[in-house]
């Protein structure tokens, strides 16, 4: 039997409520199936606005086998191209970031405009035609600071993901923050154990000290079901809303991405140690009132956030291997805060810093146990792991459909 | 090199050569009197035409060494002949560009060129009758232009003098006497300054003065005028011009150095004070001179500092450089940000020194 119809039959009659069976966490044919499936043809997020302030300033991102870069353009436009020249191949932009009048191959000097057009090519006879060898396009867009990719030819409609999601972030005013710190850890694990640790706080107690002093392990904050019932968060939804931060827990149809603004526990306001603001200056000036908690953003298979009155945390997940993944931890505050003034830094990214230590442990130790030949699928906690549910549920679906050459349908979990 | 057996195509089949793009391939190395040679080139690739003035100059990068050498030709070929192109030069004393050409440059080599360039000539600055007064290799785009005009309205009024040393050292004077024979109003005036024993020699003898244009080119007031040569040459010339009461608008000169190891780009210049200027180059520990109107990466090549480049155009950013102090016009297209620019970046190849200038290379 072949891959596909192997990995198909394997989805079709998985035991609901189950995590997956081995191969798709430790097989590398699996993890190029789910690379092809999933990764080259899904919106990515890649990261921030403000990562690209001026024009000429670009950043660069290996997706799979992709290398990517991202610049802003003379008029603007942030775009993405494929980060490799229409020459022989060279990665144009070599560095992780930096700015550049014109994006140059550093192997022969090939000159590509800021909008991807090959300008100059030295002495590459009469017949060549510039207009044909320039950059690549990849699919790009920008909603609310946050800068989304998309590999496929033909990208899914980005419409409805930006009607959702611009409402919650724009009041952020994120396209304007400051990175005050970025962090890429690699996680040893395939990147479905990665985002099966995000999906629930079952395991936070026991786990996550710092994170637990304000974030609160309650499902109904983390998971996918219940919120609207707790009265905490219900009472929470309409303080925010009256001050016109859109609030409730809305989740797209296909399960795929969805937003909330949940309460932290007590009285806090941020991810510190003592709760109280990180950062002096608020994120935003419009957002006008205290203690809003944490705006929730999740959009698979790339990113989780963590958006707060007074900074925000966006999470990138790329998957290197079968068992290796990049997760990319970005901090952003108000533009005009000044480290050592108006924050500290260590006090900014304590929390994180060691909930992400943490979970990569976990994620290692979790992948450690799968490769075992005694591993199969456990069950999940109804209670707890409704998240978790719902990532595999929506994983199963999208590969399923895909393998079978349909467009992803509605998931039976929201 | 494999463009013996060009396809035949019409001129607008063809694409014009460009310097950015294409290079030139020698084709022919022809001797022309005791010290001169013609070098003809045409495109590194078929299918090119050369579009340029009868009257302007390319400069040749020269490799004489680890780092080339920029030296700067008119050319004496016509644009109305625009397969080719050519350059007659004449070899002088402690020459090590023009040397090299003569020593090393063979059919099938392949050079680096820039322009052409130049407002020195007749399409630019059209009369109704020339006077085209040159000494020397000075002779050069004057050729170029008589060949044009020979082409293009063989009916053209020329007074063509040009002094030479000997009667032997008149170049191009075989073909000269014979556009004579199809250009009805083109007349010759040799002056040289001396002749052998027994050789014959019924035209003018001594140095061009007043006197010698006027029995040259005895309506030489209604003629626009263009002279090349040596210093002192056009200066008896304008001299000898304006004390007639030329019209002194209607004279036009280009500057040719013969004993000069580095003639300059010429380049527009109101003031006419134009001096080398000093550029230091830091990390090297090296010191040179920049021409006027020369850029900062000619100035490091001359110097023998090597600055990464590519486009040369100011558009690929290869050359940026951080200017340490001093002045610069930089005139680019595009390949350096303003950022940078605020950071004290230049680019070498399109930066022309205002004065001295020091910069981290």
């Amino acid at each position: 039997m072949d891959l596909h119809s192997s990995v198909l039959r394997q989805l079709k009659n998985r035991r609901e409520g189950f995590s997956l069976a081995q191969p798709f966490y430790i097989d590398p044919d699996y993890f190029k199936l789910d690379m092809e499936t999933i990764w080259y043809r899904d919106w990515l997020f890649i990261g921030h606005d403000c990562e690209v302030p001026r024009a000429g300033n670009y950043f660069t991102a290996q997706i799979g086998d992709y290398p990517v870069v991202v610049v802003r353009g003379k008029d603007g436009a942030i775009r993405a191209f494929h980060n490799t020249c229409r020459h022989r191949g060279h990665r144009v932009c070599t560095s992780d970031r930096g700015a550049s009048a014109k994006l140059v191959c550093p192997y022969h000097q090939w000159t590509y405009d800021l909008d991807g057009s090959l300008v100059f090519a030295r002495q590459m006879g009469e017949t060549f035609d510039k207009s044909e060898f320039g950059l690549k396009t990849v699919h790009c867009e920008s909603v609310g600071g946050y800068v989304f990719v998309c590999l496929a030819d033909e990208a899914p409609d980005f419409a409805p993901m930006r009607a959702a999601i611009e409402p919650y972030l724009k009041p952020h005013r994120l396209w304007e923050a400051k990175v005050a710190h970025r962090s890429t850890i690699i996680e040893k694990g395939n990147w479905k154990l990665v985002w099966e640790n995000n999906r629930e706080c079952y395991h936070c107690a026991g786990n996550h000290p710092e994170l637990c002093r304000t974030y609160p392990e309650a499902p109904t904050a983390t998971g996918v079901q219940g919120a609207k019932d707790d009265p905490f968060i219900a009472e929470h939804w309409a303080r925010c809303e009256a001050a016109g931060l859109p609030s409730e827990f809305r989740m797209d149809p296909t399960g795929q991405f969805r937003v909330a603004r949940m309460p932290l526990i007590q009285e806090a306001e941020s991810y510190t140690l003592s709760g109280k603001p990180a950062v002096r200056r608020p994120l935003s000036a419009d957002v006008p009132v205290s203690h809003v908690g944490t705006m929730l953003l999740f959009h698979y298979p790339t990113t989780w956030n963590h958006i707060l009155g007074d900074h925000a945390i966006s999470f990138r997940v790329l998957p290197l291997s079968a068992e290796e993944t990049a997760v990319t931890t970005t901090w952003l505050v108000n533009k005009d805060a000044v480290e050592g003034v108006d924050y500290d830094l260590d006090t900014l990214t304590h929390v994180w810093t060691m909930t992400n230590d943490q979970d990569r442990a976990i994620v290692e130790e979790n992948a450690f146990g799968i490769r075992s030949p005694a591993y199969e699928p456990g069950p999940y906690s109804l209670d707890h792991e409704g998240g978790v549910m719902q990532f595999v549920e929506w994983y199963s679906n999208f590969m399923v459909d895909r393998l079978q050459g349909r467009e992803a349908p509605l998931s039976a979990v929201a | 090199m494999n463009i013996s057996v060009p396809n035949y195509r019409h001129v607008d089949e063809m694409r014009p050569w460009s310097d950015r793009e294409h290079r030139l391939a020698c084709v022919a190395v022809t001797p022309e009197s005791p010290d001169v040679m013609t070098f003809t080139f045409r495109p590194d690739r078929s299918g090119l035409w050369f579009r340029y003035l009868p009257g302007q100059f390319v400069t040749l990068e020269l490799p004489v060494g680890p780092e080339p050498v920029l030296r700067t030709y008119t050319l004496s070929s016509s644009p109305s002949r625009p397969y080719t192109v050519a350059v007659t030069v004449k070899a002088q004393a402690g020459s090590i560009g023009t040397r090299w050409m003569f020593d090393h440059l063979k059919p099938g080599m392949v050079l680096t060129a820039i322009g052409p360039l130049g407002d020195f000539s007749y399409v630019r600055h059209p009369g109704r009758k020339y006077l085209f007064i040159s000494a020397g290799s000075g002779i050069t785009p004057m050729m170029s232009m008589t060949r044009d005009l020979g082409d293009r309205s063989p009916d053209s009024d020329i007074a063509f003098v040009h002094c030479a040393r000997t009667p032997d050292d008149i170049i191009f004077r075989a073909e000269l006497e014979a556009k004579a024979r199809e250009m009805e109003n083109l007349s010759l005036g040799f002056v040289v300054r001396q002749a052998a024993r027994g050789q014959l020699w019924s035209g003018l003898k001594g140095r061009i003065d007043k006197a010698k244009i006027a029995l040259l080119a005895p309506d030489f007031l209604d003629r626009t005028v263009f002279c090349c040569g040596p210093e002192p040459f056009m200066a008896t010339v304008r001299e000898s011009l304006a004390s007639a009461g030329f019209e002194m608008k209607n004279y036009h000169e280009e500057t040719f150095q013969p004993v000069k190891p580095e003639p300059p780009v010429v380049v527009a210049d109101p003031s006419g004070e134009a001096a080398p200027t000093k550029v230091t180059f830091a990390m090297s520990g090296k010191e040179g001179a920049c021409e006027p109107g020369h850029t900062l990466l000619q100035a490091a090549r001359a110097a023998g500092v090597r600055i990464g480049a590519a486009c040369e155009s100011g558009l690929c950013g290869t050359c940026k450089v951080m200017k340490l102090s001093g002045e610069v016009e930089m005139n680019h297209n595009g390949g350096i940000l303003d950022d940078e620019i605020d950071e004290g970046y230049v680019l070498a190849c399109c930066s022309r020194p205002k004065g001295d200038v020091e910069i981290e290379a």
